[in-house]
């Protein structure tokens, strides 16, 4: 249909248009952020000549424009520059860490869908009664805590009290994969926590109006039972507006695992980017905060893709 | 199956909604007692709330879960309904009860094709063992039966595709594909304009003769009652007070409540005392609109992409033109799909259009169909008169002075619309369909407009709350001057109040002039299928 293939031209011309701004504005902001990353590099008793012959040696005596457009081109080959600090490509460090992150946000978010759903399915069937009552105060009480507090809390209770598991190793995906995924479980589960009071109360509230819906009380009188209203009818509606909801989660999701990275000492992007800002490491951080955007704008562009597929009045205008 | 003379028998059924609070309420349904022969058609009529939709989610079985039935009995072809099992009740649905309701729009799963929603109605009932063929045939063979020459291809369409006629049919034929005995009808054809309401019924009374459906018909439009059911029951607060076969009720009727009915039905200029002003079409007019063209549904590539002749061919509205006088009532006709909201949407700059405007006032009132949306359910009464105040230049300002004199003209302007100072703190959904309707009168009023819009404000309303809209419509039309442009698919109101009417078809207007003209002696087609559908449903 014409139709179709005009509005995924237009949803990815936007993507384009949105990959094209975040680049300008990342590589403004780190090339406006005062200090010379040359004379960082060489430490205080350097002489200007020597900053000098670094500086044109590393490209930043360039015009802007010109380092603009040698960096565009390095991100979209994954070769965005030379990390000052490890003196490694920007492509393959962040390439090691990003089992880690992606990892982690793959768990956090599968542990979101597993658990949310079918509470928000079993809460929604009688709203107001006794066990969606309790699932509403905890779902408030998980949904106020932050990442970093449900990590030591966690790590309290699994390491210390339990002694269920040694919180703080890694292990790679490559070495031995289960042991990969179990200790990336605690992590994920601090990161999802509170992701999962959010889609809990989402999608308990969107069962409840597509319960009210003149199509049910149709279905109703067509004789289906309602465990089949359910499937057929009132979750593939209410997935139409927790498809953008979901992906606001997992961008979410996405940045809080930065930071309890940090609490669990993990070797992901989160650790990467912080020793990067604290050491100046520009080609780095622009590299990290570039494609961790990028991984967003894809992020947003697929769920409006996708939910454009769940709904023919998008699909079909 | 023994074949019973009453196929449903409500046996002194009585119904209410008890809370923690009230644990005995006034009941909904007050000892109700009737039974639907096999066979017939049988008429439920009465104003909005009087009970006549919960009588009918009783026989179904679906009624809310904090509704209480506290005495009584129904049987369905002998069976104790309420005695099953609510999981045999529901499988009963569709197989021996088939319904169809009000609003086709929202009726059908946006999300699935009509050929996988019609197909459910089989898959759901245990006994039907047909192959996917079988179905697919079965679905087919009703959507041809149901009036669509395009069956196979209706199956893969989505409800947004169709209109709203169609949709209903589409809605009857998954009420109908398992043969039920009976068929409930809750208000089908309140949503459909004139023509489609005719060619519902016709289908309704086939199918009822074609499959030996007996048909339970709720309705506040009498005149859909008369020629279509065989007997008719009038209810009021619960209690059916008046039943007996239709010609009986509607040209004779006994009960004074009955007759206050009809009298709100046949809109008579005379007992209502319903009095337009004189219209001077010497003055200028209060709105001018010169070529209109207008569409919907451009994004921004098509219309860069497309060349100036692409652009008309999804144009709504096609050069339209029209004058509204002071003083004046003009109607606005046409069918479904004509283009006479898109038209009075680009009157009041809601919809980008190509054209000119000319409004001669400061400002422009509008009310519309669905008073239940247009009112902000979270506020009172109050703070939508003083949000409507406060937005005109008439608005005395802020200060305790001011605000003492905006509530005394709220107060005034409510008066005047038939509601009083108590309602200033109920909230919307304490108000019913009228009220909110003259809730929205009201906030136009405070405005003082020269002009009111008023899209198909009878729609929703029952006969009663209609004839006192159309009272108040009037009298504020002869007293404060005002002029109304009133969009409706209800012939009858024009004919009564409208000194000039307008016809609308395809985005074109295809007829103009005096009323008495226009109705008598139609020049063109679309007024004269719209007069024939009128004719056919009121039986004129």
């Amino acid at each position: 249909m014409q139709s179709k293939a005009g509005y995924l031209l237009g949803k990815f011309i936007e993507l384009v248009l949105t990959l094209f701004v975040v680049s300008l504005l990342v590589f403004a902001a780190f090339s406006i952020i005062p200090g010379d990353a040359a004379r960082v590099m060489l430490g205080p008793d350097a002489t200007d000549a020597q900053v000098q012959l670094l500086r044109s040696q590393m490209g930043l005596d360039k015009p802007l424009v010109v380092r603009y457009f040698s960096w565009i081109a390095g991100v979209f080959t994954f070769n965005p520059g030379t990390s000052y600090a490890y003196n490694m490509g920007v492509g393959e460090l962040i390439a090691q860490r990003l089992p880690v992150t992606l990892g982690m946000s793959a768990i956090a978010m599968i542990m979101v869908i597993l658990i949310s759903y079918p509470l928000a399915v079993l809460s929604s069937r009688k709203p107001g009664r006794l066990g969606d009552q309790v699932c509403s105060v905890i779902g408030h009480v998980l949904f106020a805590i932050p990442p970093y507090v449900a990590s030591l809390l966690l790590i309290l209770l699994a390491g210390s009290v339990f002694k269920l598991m040694t919180v703080g190793t890694y292990v790679s995906p490559r070495e031995n994969f289960i042991s990969y995924i179990g200790c990336l479980l605690l992590p994920s589960f601090a990161i999802a926590l509170p992701k999962i009071a959010m889609s809990f109360k989402f999608l308990r509230s969107s069962i409840i109006e597509q319960n009210s819906k003149d199509y049910v009380r149709t279905s109703k009188s067509h004789g289906l039972s309602d465990l089949k209203i359910l499937v057929r009818h009132v979750l593939p509606n209410s997935n139409v507006s927790s498809i953008t909801i979901i992906s606001i989660i997992l961008s979410d999701i996405l940045g809080g695992s930065l930071i309890v990275e940090q609490v669990f000492n993990l070797p992901g992007l989160g650790r990467l980017l912080l020793s990067a800002i604290s050491r100046r490491d520009f080609p780095l951080l622009s590299g990290i905060v570039f494609y961790l955007a990028l991984i967003t704008v894809l992020l947003y562009f697929i769920s409006d893709i996708a939910s454009s597929l769940a709904d023919p009045r998008i699909r079909l205008k | 199956m023994a074949r019973h003379i009453h196929i449903v028998k409500v046996h002194h059924l009585t119904l209410s909604f008890p809370t923690r609070k009230d644990p005995d309420p006034k009941p909904v349904l007050d000892d109700v007692d009737f039974g639907i022969r096999d066979g017939e058609i049988l008429g439920l009529i009465g104003n909005s709330g009087c009970g006549k939709t919960m009588t009918s989610l009783a026989i179904a079985g679906l009624l809310p879960d904090n509704a209480r039935i506290t005495h009584g009995s129904i049987k369905f072809a002998g069976k104790d309904l309420l005695a099953m099992k609510p999981k045999d009740r529901r499988a009963m649905l569709g197989k021996d009860i088939g319904m169809i309701f009000q609003e086709p729009s929202t009726a059908l799963d946006p999300l699935m094709t009509i050929g996988k929603q019609l197909e459910e109605v089989l898959t759901a009932h245990k006994e039907n063992t047909q192959s996917g063929e079988d179905r697919l045939k079965a679905v087919t063979d009703m959507l041809e039966l149901v009036g669509f020459t395009n069956a196979e291809e209706i199956l893969g369409r989505y409800p947004h595709q169709l209109s709203g006629g169609q949709r209903q049919r589409v809605l009857i034929a998954g009420a109908a594909l398992l043969k039920p005995r009976l068929l409930i009808c809750d208000e089908p054809t309140s949503s459909l304009d004139t023509v489609t309401t005719v060619s519902i019924l016709a289908l309704l009374k086939e199918l009822c003769q074609k499959l030996r459906i007996t048909i339970l018909f709720i309705s506040h439009d009498l005149s859909a009652v008369r020629g279509f059911c065989d007997r008719v029951m009038v209810m009021k607060d619960g209690k059916i007070i008046d039943k007996d076969t239709t010609s009986d009720i509607l040209s004779n009727p006994r009960n004074a409540y009955t007759a206050e009915l009809l009298t709100n039905a046949r809109l008579d200029t005379r007992i209502l005392g319903l009095e337009p002003a004189n219209v001077d079409y010497s003055a200028s007019p209060v709105l001018t609109a010169r070529d209109i063209t207008a569409g919907y549904g451009r994004s921004l590539f098509e219309r860069v992409r497309k060349t100036s002749e692409e652009k008309t061919d999804n144009n709504v509205l096609h050069g339209v033109s029209l004058d509204v006088y002071p003083n004046e009532i003009l109607g606005l006709i046409g069918g479904s799909g004509s283009g006479k909201t898109t038209l009075i949407r680009s009157l009041l700059g809601l919809l980008p259009h190509e054209g000119a405007v000319s409004i001669k006032s400061a400002s422009v009132g509008a009310i519309f169909q669905d008073p239940v949306s247009c009112l902000n359910p979270a506020h009172t009464i109050k703070w939508h008169m003083s949000e409507a105040l406060r937005s005109s230049p008439k608005d005395p300002g802020k200060g305790f002075k001011g605000r003492a004199k905006a509530l005394k003209r709220i107060i005034t302007v409510l008066e005047e619309c038939g509601l009083g100072a108590k309602y200033l703190n109920r909230r919307p959904n304490e108000l019913s369909g009228g009220q909110r309707q003259r809730i929205a009168i009201a906030m136009c009023l405070i405005q003082e407009p020269a002009l009111i819009v008023a899209d198909e404000p009878f729609s929703s309303l029952d006969a009663s709350s209609s004839a006192e809209l159309l009272k108040l419509m009037t009298d504020i039309n002869r007293e404060r001057h005002t002029a109304f442009l009133l969009i409706t698919h209800n012939i009858h109101i024009v004919r009564q109040i409208c000194p000039r009417i307008i016809v609308m078809d395809e985005g074109r207007i295809c007829e103009e002039g005096t009323t008495a003209e226009v109705l008598t002696n139609p020049r063109s087609e679309c007024t004269a299928a719209l007069l024939e559908a009128e004719r056919r449903i009121h039986g004129i």
